[in-house]
């Protein structure tokens, strides 16, 4: 049954697909989360990065497990508060 | 030492597709992948698989072959790739826009392409999303869309069921030659003995031709993109606007104003999720593959001027992929007799995933039979490196700004 826990709550990807994904040769979080959706909600993988990186660290140094980019928007934001914000 | 019959480097969706067409062969070739499966543009771009956005004559004919083979994929892969056939549109915003794709339209009708020109009205009916500002759009039913990742992942799955190696985080140091011929592949965990090597790098292209003395013409051209959270279904197909055509074959044309020179032009589709992907710039910015701001706001501005309802969905990413852009913009394809065993896969900039399909079988057939199937019927000349024998490759290199890394 633990296998059936959420590990990526938003787009609702469960331990067991994560441990798929790292079978099929995943050994990065981006590689998860191509595989799996895993980190691509709403919130970008900030509750699901250190579960899975604690997933991938058993298969790999944990020193080696590196976070994904880092990529703008920080939070969700509107178009139009992009496209009516000032220059910068 | 190992040995392959043929080695490929590169574990894009170029690599995977060629990998999984030789292994229908019988011919289990050799994977080599410095990262993992689509970390590259195949994993950093939009879902459309378009035929409308192909310049009419050979770069059309052979997308117009590799989206035939799309539907039997779907069905003889165990991954879902999401292939959706809904249609495209190109919106037009102005008189002068309707005039050039009148005649790109009807250029495209005689190679074989449904295309047809709607006026605004009929346009909004087929998307009811348009802005009422647009005068019209193109639409055809041929037009489709592939989920890009599971498309790659489903094309390396499918050539390990039927034989094929994969090495992931394994980069490609150096090729061996023997009296002028490919011998092996030197990688960072062995050497791996082979009779063809192929390149498969998209845009790294250049990287691995210096290992055996070419100069190949590619060049990286960043593209940007968006991606918003999923909200209820609003667009269908593939939307593009008449922008998009030129700053992707005649960009000088766009005049020199912030949004041409980030190369806007408008790439939209929403994905099985949900989500929303809004496209995007061509940029010669060398290898760097981040964000801008003032990119992401040219886009959504242009893309909110076609979708106004896009200004009320949030945006929750953006990302960048990297082109690999010939000088006329065909990729590079087959064997270089300078250097026999060297098999060119690259240079398809933004068509890769549309032409990804083709691509692998004109090389499983050039690799087993020396030349694609006739039933295929390709000049391969249009495809070949000495294509380009009279480019200053260096000039072109150092033009795109990515002199510095050639040295």
């Amino acid at each position: 049954m633990m296998n059936e826990e959420y590990i990526c709550r938003c787009e609702e990807v469960s331990r067991k697909e994560i441990e798929e994904a790292i079978e099929d040769g995943a050994r990065t979080i981006a590689g998860i989360k191509k595989r799996t959706r895993a980190g691509m909600g709403l919130c970008q993988g900030r509750t699901c990065r250190r579960l899975v990186s604690q997933m991938l660290s058993k298969h790999t140094a944990p020193e080696d497990v590196l976070p994904d980019t880092s990529r703008s928007p920080v939070r969700a934001i509107t178009v139009r508060e992009i496209i009516d914000g000032e220059d910068r | 030492m190992q040995t392959s019959d043929v080695v490929i480097i590169g574990g894009g969706v170029i690599g995977c597709s060629i990998a999984y067409h030789l292994a229908k062969r019988g011919i289990p070739a050799h994977v080599i992948e410095r990262d993992d499966i689509a970390m590259g543009s195949s994993g950093a771009c939009d879902k459309a698989v378009l035929l409308q956005s192909k310049n009419p004559g050979i770069h059309l004919e052979l997308a117009l072959k590799s989206v035939k083979m799309f539907p039997e994929l779907q069905k003889e892969l165990d991954t879902d790739i999401e292939f959706l056939n809904h249609g495209g549109m190109i919106a037009i915003q102005n008189e002068k826009q309707w005039q050039v794709m009148e005649g790109f339209v009807e250029r495209q009708r005689k190679v074989g392409l449904d295309v047809r020109l709607v006026d605004k009205d009929q346009a909004r009916a087929l998307q009811p999303a348009f802005s009422g500002d647009i005068i019209g759009s193109t639409y055809s039913p041929m037009d489709c869309e592939a989920n890009p990742i599971y498309l790659s992942l489903g094309l390396y799955r499918g050539a390990k069921k039927l034989g094929a190696k994969f090495s992931l985080r394994t980069e490609a140091k150096s090729i061996k030659l023997e009296k002028g011929r490919v011998k092996s592949a030197v990688t960072d965990s062995g050497e791996i003995l082979c009779k063809y090597l192929v390149n498969a790098t998209g845009a790294y292209a250049q990287f691995i031709g210096r290992m055996v003395g070419l100069k190949i013409p590619i060049v990286p051209r960043r593209g940007q993109i968006i991606v918003t959270e999923p909200v209820a279904p609003l667009l269908r197909g593939d939307i593009n606007c008449a922008r998009y055509i030129t700053a992707k074959f005649r960009p000088e044309l766009l005049g020199t104003d912030e949004m041409a020179k980030l190369g806007v032009g408008l790439s939209l589709a929403q994905t099985v999720n949900g989500n929303i992907l809004i496209g995007g710039t061509r940029e010669f910015v060398g290898f760097n593959k981040g964000t801008t701001h003032r990119a992401l706001k040219a886009i959504l501005k242009h893309a909110t001027s076609i979708v106004p309802a896009l200004k009320d969905i949030h945006i929750i990413r953006s990302f960048s992929g990297l082109r690999p852009y010939t000088p006329d913009g065909l990729p590079i394809l087959g064997e270089v007799p300078e250097v026999p065993g060297f098999i060119m896969a690259a240079g398809h900039e933004g068509d890769g995933i549309a032409l990804s399909a083709i691509t692998g079988r004109i090389i499983a057939d050039v690799i087993a039979d020396g030349k694609p199937a006739d039933d295929l019927n390709i000049d391969m000349s249009k495809l070949s490196l000495e294509r380009f024998k009279e480019v200053d490759v260096d000039e072109f290199w150092q033009s795109h700004n990515c002199y510095g890394y050639a040295l």
